[in-house]
């Protein structure tokens, strides 16, 4: 009956009460709205690096990645890659070979680095085949062709079908020299990685190399759940190999997934301080329009442990109505907003800078929801406890005479 | 034994700053079964001396023994307890729960006591049909004249089977129509269920039916007689 008559009690001042209710629906409505929109940047971030070229694990050989030495290949590379895709969940497998080297226009030089992939291999592994803007993908038939990106073809002044030449250094320490053609030009949402990466035919490469020689093996996975089951059987496979994931590979994507949630956690923290005066506010007057009556509870023998539950209770029952209504409208918000997406193209520039698409999908991870449900109560809590106070404070004999 | 003793009551307030002496050594004993009025001017001590004998204020001296038990000096939470389980309380304002219909006020005081539903459900519809309410029972406080509101406020202070039930000026919100049959229904309450009324009061009316009347002034009890209801 005391939860029953603390809801009743909720709605004794509708007026009153509707405006809190409004107030926090309408704060966490926004709360949620932005919050959906930081967690849809991160989160586009984090896959658009996985689909350009990061994948969920890669495998290198130790300390690849430090020396970065065309002599450090993955020796077994086929045997890794094979293993690789008969694991459960792995949707694709490609194998890199990689040089770091000069890419000559006639008109000017650019240092970048040369991936030679097997473009069936690469297209099933990430987008680059979809972020082919001009020309045409890498073709197996094509001799010397390569793909580069739009914006290093502005620098070096090159269009489709032009004609530059690649410089690196060989196994033996010689330089290499081979001319390519350009089959098409790719745009990626990340405009410093146009710029500095061009894509080969692996055989090519081989040829210009005298040898095989695999650097990189990258593995996709169905789903991001199978990262760290995947790496880790890997890993007691070719225990010589340094198997990494994603977030190990580019751990300053890791820390803005990370630093998102916890700014989107922080920034509805702030909301709901901001609320939690308004709750108070609200609670006070309506307590301190009831005090002949909590002055009558305490004289018939209700206890001040119970009256303060009942205005906690209260509290809690304001706050989360206006809580759920706020949660609703923001994941009904966000739903919608995940069908249409938001058109951010005005600001194309800046965010492709930063590797985000200008059309952004905001999201919320289901697990929001239930923690946010908690930090409403929190706050209600904490909002109930001055005017809870305040009530048991009274002195039964005094609050009975009171007459507002 | 007296249902109510009190020896030696004084209460003074602002003792730090401006003493008031509102009770100046009140000693008192009522019976079971009495139904005694209270009276005396404002600022008699009428009203402090009904908030000790209810045990919603402590003397500063003296002793209050209900039932056996001294109550002066008992903690707070004892108190509210004692009152749970021994005092029922009517108040001149009525002071119903708004939100709640005329059957769960009733029922409230139960709640307290921890009384399981079927116990609540039969106590309550029994005692509103004894304040003549039984056709009202989910009606809100507000869909109640304030008669009706008071015989609810009547049904709930009986509700906890208290010793005695403490009346601060209950017909004082009345017209004396509602006035007369809420004295009515008290009597008959005192005799048949063999209740205990004690009565702060102004209203003639009130003391012409009660079987005692004190007269309180200036913290002291100025008379104490046998009253024939007229």
């Amino acid at each position: 009956m005391i939860v029953r008559m603390s809801w009743k009690n909720v709605w004794r001042s509708k007026r009153r009460s509707a405006i809190v209710v409004a107030a926090i629906a309408l704060g966490l409505w926004g709360g949620i709205f932005s919050a959906g929109i930081m967690e849809g940047m991160a989160e586009q971030m984090v896959n658009s690096a996985i689909e350009r070229e990061l994948t969920h694990v890669q495998i290198h050989r130790e300390g690849f990645r430090d020396e970065r030495s065309e002599l450090m290949t993955i020796d077994d590379a086929p045997e890794v890659a094979d293993y690789a895709r008969r694991l459960p969940g792995v949707s694709a497998v490609t194998s890199r070979s990689i040089v770091d080297g000069l890419v000559s226009s006639p008109t000017t030089s650019q240092g970048a680095r040369i991936e030679g992939i097997v473009p069936v291999d690469e297209q099933a592994a990430t987008a680059l085949k979809k972020e082919v803007v001009q020309g045409a993908y890498l073709d197996t038939a094509q001799v010397n062709g390569i793909i580069i990106g739009r914006k290093l073809a502005e620098k070096l002044a090159v269009k489709v079908r032009s004609k530059i030449v690649l410089t690196f250094q060989g196994p033996d320490g010689t330089l290499i020299y081979g001319a390519f053609r350009i089959a098409g030009l790719f745009e990626t949402p990340s405009s410093m990685y146009d710029e500095s990466t061009v894509y080969v035919n692996q055989r090519d490469l081989f040829g210009l190399l005298g040898r095989p020689m695999i650097h990189e093996i990258g593995i996709r996975l169905s789903s991001e759940t199978l990262v760290s089951s995947t790496q880790g059987k890997i890993h007691a496979r070719f225990p010589a190999l340094e198997v990494m994931n994603w977030q190990e590979l580019a751990p300053e994507l890791k820390v803005t997934a990370e630093s998102t949630a916890i700014f989107m956690n922080i920034f509805l923290g702030i909301i709901l301080v901001a609320l939690l005066f308004g709750i108070t506010n609200t609670m006070l007057m309506s307590v301190l329009d009831r005090v002949r009556e909590f002055g009558m509870l305490m004289a018939v023998g209700m206890k001040r442990r119970q009256v303060f539950v009942m205005v906690m209770v209260e509290t809690i029952f304001l706050s989360l109505t206006g809580g759920v209504a706020g949660m609703l409208l923001g994941g009904g918000t966000i739903a919608l907003l995940q069908k249409t997406g938001i058109d951010l193209s005005m600001f194309s520039a800046g965010l492709a800078y930063y590797g985000m698409s200008s059309y952004l999908v905001p999201t919320i991870p289901a697990s929001t929801y239930p923690l946010l449900a908690l930090m409403i109560v929190a706050t209600a809590v904490l909002a109930a406890i001055y005017p809870a106070i305040k009530v048991i404070q009274l002195h039964p004999a005094t609050a009975i005479r009171t007459y507002l | 034994m007296s249902l109510i003793r009190l020896t030696g009551i004084t209460k003074t307030y602002n003792e730090a700053t401006i003493p008031v002496r509102a009770l100046d050594g009140i000693d008192l004993s009522i019976d079971k079964l009495e139904f005694t009025a209270i009276v005396g001017p404002s600022g008699s001590g009428k009203t402090t001396l009904l908030n000790i004998i209810g045990g919603l204020d402590q003397p500063t001296s003296g002793s209050i023994v209900i039932e056996g038990v001294d109550i002066s000096g008992m903690s707070d939470s004892r108190l509210v307890d004692f009152r749970l389980r021994h005092i029922g309380f009517v108040f001149q304002a009525f002071n119903l729960i708004p939100v709640l219909t005329a059957k769960e006020n009733v029922e409230f005081i139960m709640l307290l006591q921890n009384v399981d539903k079927a116990g609540r459900d039969r106590r309550s519809v029994e005692l509103l049909e004894a304040v003549g309410l039984k056709d009202r029972l989910g009606s809100r406080p507000s869909e109640l004249s304030g008669g009706q509101q008071q015989r609810v406020a009547v049904a709930r202070a009986l509700a906890s089977h208290p010793s005695f039930v403490l009346a601060d000026e209950p017909t004082a919100n009345l017209d004396s129509q509602s006035a007369f049959s809420l004295l009515e229904l008290m009597e008959r309450l005192n005799r048949t269920y063999g209740m205990t009324f004690v009565f702060a009061t102004h209203d003639a009316r009130v003391i012409q039916r009660a079987h005692r009347v004190i007269t309180i002034e200036d913290g002291r009890i100025k008379s104490d007689r046998s009253n024939t209801p007229g």
